[in-house]
Formats: structure tokens, sequence, C-alpha cells
């Protein structure tokens, strides 16, 4: 058991999903050629000015508001001066004085199943540096990163555990995901964290030497950066001994945070207010366009989904699909039985899914051929394996479901009087079984059942010939 | 007010330039220096000062750009336009022990 407290804060940048740069026209593109999506704003020559993206603005808004912020309203830029090639200006375009979104939170549940509020200190917008790769005395520059927009969250170091920061970091990767702000892909590097770990005694001591770790490339790695930062410094401590400030990186291989480099002394970034761009002034207009832009939520669909009978698991299961989660969406209008669907789509169409590396949207599965799919599967007209057998064409050509059904033969016996005239039939032909039904023997009705699916050729429903034959031996 | 800044602050400006000073011109620095920072704070007595003038200096608010992508540069351009460059990626002496902004 730890004697000390500790306290973790947390820095996220997400890149924003817009077309262009954040300060030029150049595309905002992942995985192209080097130096291939870049202008002359990009490179910094000189005479060139910063013109800013008006849909920037707006997703730093939309985030600002999911992340119940409150909204600056006056807002200017500054510049962050520091000598490294990853930025050709030697200044970074950043907001030290007005962040856009400040004094917010996000609310995570713990395994518990408590509510904790994960407090933001500010949201700030600005402006990516260039990819730089290091090839031994040499560095290699790539510029199609430089200028992609960011923003910046900030929590107070409100957080005490790796659990903690695991939990903000999955339920920030969800809301600006879902808020269409960001891809956040971590491993794309649209997601960076960085987390602040101290320790101190006691909770009315000021704040401990702090130590950053950055370059985690997944949550779990965040989680488990905090938890070896955590020991690290108890052990130090224990023994008496003590660290200067410093910035740590997580190592994938070992599993465990390395020391990057000491700070000895503040960094001095020189900040001010960048005179290239005038106030930006945010109106009740661009927040109500912003409000109104924001996608149904993460908990939003949740509960709406329980709502509608989707079972648990297949709620978590829908949630953590977003393709599939929107498409269900589409039916959320519609009279249909939503507990059909959601098996639909989480089973066989899943599979389907993964199977081709398909989105839904890439199939032929409109909404009215899906409602189509599910009245059939509702009123047993196609059974489950009936499904498997026709599930490519229903997902790849256009024809009507019950067209391809009749193609392929499946014609169900659907009417309960012809089911149950056929399984009195076999009652009668097989006192034998129904004796051994009766005296306990329970495989005796799996027999009866595969000679009334015998009699039909396949063609009754299993459940309704299941249910039927077991009321049938109970009335006996 | 002392009349001339520390040798340890003129040497802290130099480094952030990444200039080098020779033992005269720290010298001279120290006086020449504080002289430029005196002259600077006379904005304070300005009457009526508005901060905001600092910041932009024009009523004009910043008017926002659309969202729709325009040219760029042949990525052989820009490279050739570098001193260095090694394929598609530009070249610089590697910088050790600096921070990174973003």
């Amino acid at each position: 058991m730890s004697n000390y407290i500790s306290t973790v804060g947390v820095e996220v940048h997400v890149e924003l999903k817009t077309k262009t740069k954040i300060f030029s026209n150049s595309e905002n593109g992942y995985g192209q050629m080097a130096n291939s999506l870049t202008n002359v704003v990009d490179l910094a020559y000189p005479g060139t000015l910063p013109t800013l993206n008006e849909e920037v603005i707006n997703l730093a808004i939309r985030a600002a508001t999911i992340l119940n912020c409150n909204i600056q309203r006056k807002m200017h830029f500054d510049r962050k001066n520091y000598f490294y090639p990853d930025i050709s200006k030697n200044y970074q375009i950043t907001q030290n004085d007005t962040p856009i979104g400040y004094d917010g939170y996000v609310e995570i549940e713990t395994s518990s199943g408590e509510k904790e509020k994960i407090y933001i200190e500010e949201m700030h917008i600005e402006e990516d540096t260039c990819k730089s790769a290091h090839r031994g005395n040499r560095t290699l520059l790539d510029f199609n990163r430089a200028g992609v927009p960011l923003i910046e969250i900030v929590t107070k170091p409100c957080m005490k555990s790796g659990e903690e920061v695991k939990l903000y970091l999955e339920k920030l990767r969800e809301l600006l995901s879902f808020g269409n702000i960001s891809d956040c892909k971590i491993e794309e590097g649209s997601m960076r964290a960085d987390v602040n770990v101290s320790l101190r005694k006691e909770e009315s001591d000021p704040l401990g030497i702090k130590a950053e770790i950055k370059n985690i490339g997944s949550i779990s790695n965040a989680k488990l950066g905090v938890e070896k930062e955590i020991e690290r410094q108890t052990k130090l401590y224990d023994n008496g001994e003590t660290f200067l400030p410093q910035t740590r990186r997580f190592d994938d291989k070992l599993g465990d945070t390395v020391l990057m480099r000491v700070k000895e002394t503040g960094n001095d970034y020189r900040y001010f207010p960048e005179p290239d761009i005038p106030y930006v002034i945010i109106t009740e207009e661009m927040i109500e366009k912003a409000k109104k832009e924001i996608p149904m939520l993460p908990d939003e669909r949740r509960e709406k989904y329980k709502e509608l009978g989707v079972s648990d698991i297949n709620t978590t299961k829908l949630v953590a699909n977003r393709s599939l989660s929107d498409y269900f969406n589409t039916l959320l209008e519609e009279k249909t039985n939503f507990k059909t669907a959601s098996n639909l789509l989480l089973g066989d169409i899943a599979a389907y899914l993964n199977k081709k590396e398909k989105e839904i949207t890439e199939t032929t599965l409109t909404k009215e051929r899906f409602l189509e799919l599910i009245k059939l599967m509702d009123n047993n007209t196609l059974t489950s394996k009936n499904l498997k057998d026709i599930l490519n064409e229903v997902l790849e050509s256009t024809e009507k479901i019950e067209e391809i059904m009749k193609e392929k033969g499946i014609e169900n016996i659907t009417n309960d009087d012809e089911i149950k005239s056929i399984i009195q039939k076999i009652i009668e032909e097989n006192k034998e079984s129904v004796n051994d039904y009766k005296n306990g023997h329970d495989r005796a009705i799996k027999y009866l059942m595969g000679q009334v699916m015998k009699e039909t050729k396949g063609k009754a429903n299993p459940k309704l010939a299941m249910d039927i034959l077991t009321s049938c031996l109970q009335e006996l | 007010m002392k009349e001339k800044l520390s040798r340890e602050e003129v040497l802290h400006v130099a480094n952030l330039a990444r200039i080098k000073l020779t033992e005269g011109e720290i010298e001279k620095y120290q006086v020449e220096l504080k002289k430029l920072l005196t002259d600077v704070e006379k904005i304070n007595e300005v009457e009526g000062y508005d901060e905001d003038i600092l910041i932009a200096c024009w009523d004009e608010f910043a008017r926002l750009r659309k969202d729709e992508v325009g040219n760029m540069l042949d990525p052989k351009q820009v490279v050739e336009n570098a001193p260095h460059h090694a394929g598609n990626y530009i070249e610089v002496p590697v910088v050790i022990g600096e921070s990174e902004g973003a």
C-alpha cells in the first residue's frame, strides 16, 4: 500500500476532420506521398499569411459543447516560439490566453458503476507540426501534417490512477469520434495523449515533482505508463531520493517509461499574440449551428436502444460499431422489431461484413430491404438457416428478398393448422417415442421433431414446429 | 531600478536566439537591452491605454475561409527548393534535445 497520493493530469491532441488545413487551403490528408499536401503557407515561405478555416472553428465549438465547456466569445491566437525543424516558421500558432473552450467536464463510469466527472481546464485550437524522422545525423521532414488543425484538451490534475486515465481517454475518443470531430486513430496519430504524474504525502501539500510521459501509442499503454510511473516515483521517495522534473516516454518493448530529458529550466516559449490574425468573434449563430450538427452521442444511443427493447449486450456491441449503429439509427422512425433488427445486424450480417471487409453501406441492403428482411424473419417465413443460404444474394443484389427466396425454392410452412395436422400424424405413427417422452426421455422429442422435418421436407419453421409439437405432447 | 541586465539574463536571451556572444558583447547588451526594455515600458504611461490594441491594431475581426481545397505544390518543387533532400523528404541536420511543439 502506497503512502503517497498520486495526481494525474492528461493532455490530448486531436486532429480535426476538416478537408483543408487550419491556415491554408492545402488538403488535410493522411498516408499520402511525402510533401504532396503542402503549399507556400504550410512551408512558411516569406510573405505568406494565415487564413483561418471556418470549419475548424465550427468543429472546435462542437467539441467544446460536447465536453461541457464554456465557449470564449472573443478570442485570439498566440505565437509559441521555439527552435526545432518540425515548424518552419520557428513558431507554432496556438491559443495561450483565450482558449476556445474552458471549465468543462467529461463523465466516466467506474468499474463499480459510479459516475465520476473528469474536469477539463481548457481546450484550445492550434496547428500540427510537420512529421520528422531521424536517420543517423540527419532528419527527414514531411510537411503533409504541417498545419493540420488540432484541438488540445487539458484536464485539471484531477485523476489518481491509470484506470481513471484509461476510462477518460476511452470516453473522450468515443465522444469525439461519434461527434464527427476527429477519427481519433491513436495508431495513425490523429489522437495523441501525454500524461503528467506526481506524488505528494497529503492532500494539503502542494503538487509534487512532475514527470510528463509522452509518445503513448495506445490507451492501455497510457494506463500502464501511469501505473509504472507511480511505482517508480514511490520507490524513489521511499528510498529518500528525489528527482528533477522530467519528460519520459513509454517504451512498448519494455512495457515501462524511460527518461527522454530532464527539464532543468522551464521552457521559454515567449508567447505573444499572433499579429497576422485579427480577433475571432464567436457568435450565437455559430454556436447554435455547431450544436445542431452534433450527431446522436453514445450515451443517448444506449438509452434509446434499451428503450426499444434491444438487449444489453447488443446495445454495447452496436454502440461499439459506429457504422452499424448509424445504420440502425436510420430505422428509429419505423415500426419494426428492433430486437430482430439488432440480432440480424450483429449476427449474420456482421459476420458477412467482417469476412468481406466491407461496411454495411457498401452492401445492397437498403433500409426498405432490411425492413422486409426483419418482417420475413419475424413472421417465420424465413428461418435463420434459410437466411444463411441466401445471405450473399440479400447483401449483394437489389432483388426483393421474397423473389430471392422463390428462386432458391425456399417456401416455409408457416400455417399453424397445416403444421399441427402433420404433427398429429407423426404422433400417431410414433407411439413408442411419445411414450418415451412421457416417461421423461427428453431425447425422444428430438426424434419426433426430426420426423416432422422429414415429413415437411424441411419446410416447416423449426421454432414454430417445436412449439406446436411440445404443446401437442403436453396435451396427451 | 537597476541600470543593466544581469549577465545570465543576456546569456538566456542569446541562447533563445541561438547566437554566441563574446565577453565584450555580453557587457554591451547588458546595458543596451536594458535601455530597450525601459523604452518599451513607456507604453504603460499612455493614458486610456487599451490592451486590445496590442493583439489586433485594427477594428476588423477575422474573416473565415471556406473549407475548400485549393492548389498544392508539386513535391518535387518543394524538396528542390530546400538545401538538401532525400527522395521526397526535406533533409536537415538532426536536432536533439530541443522541445517539439504540438
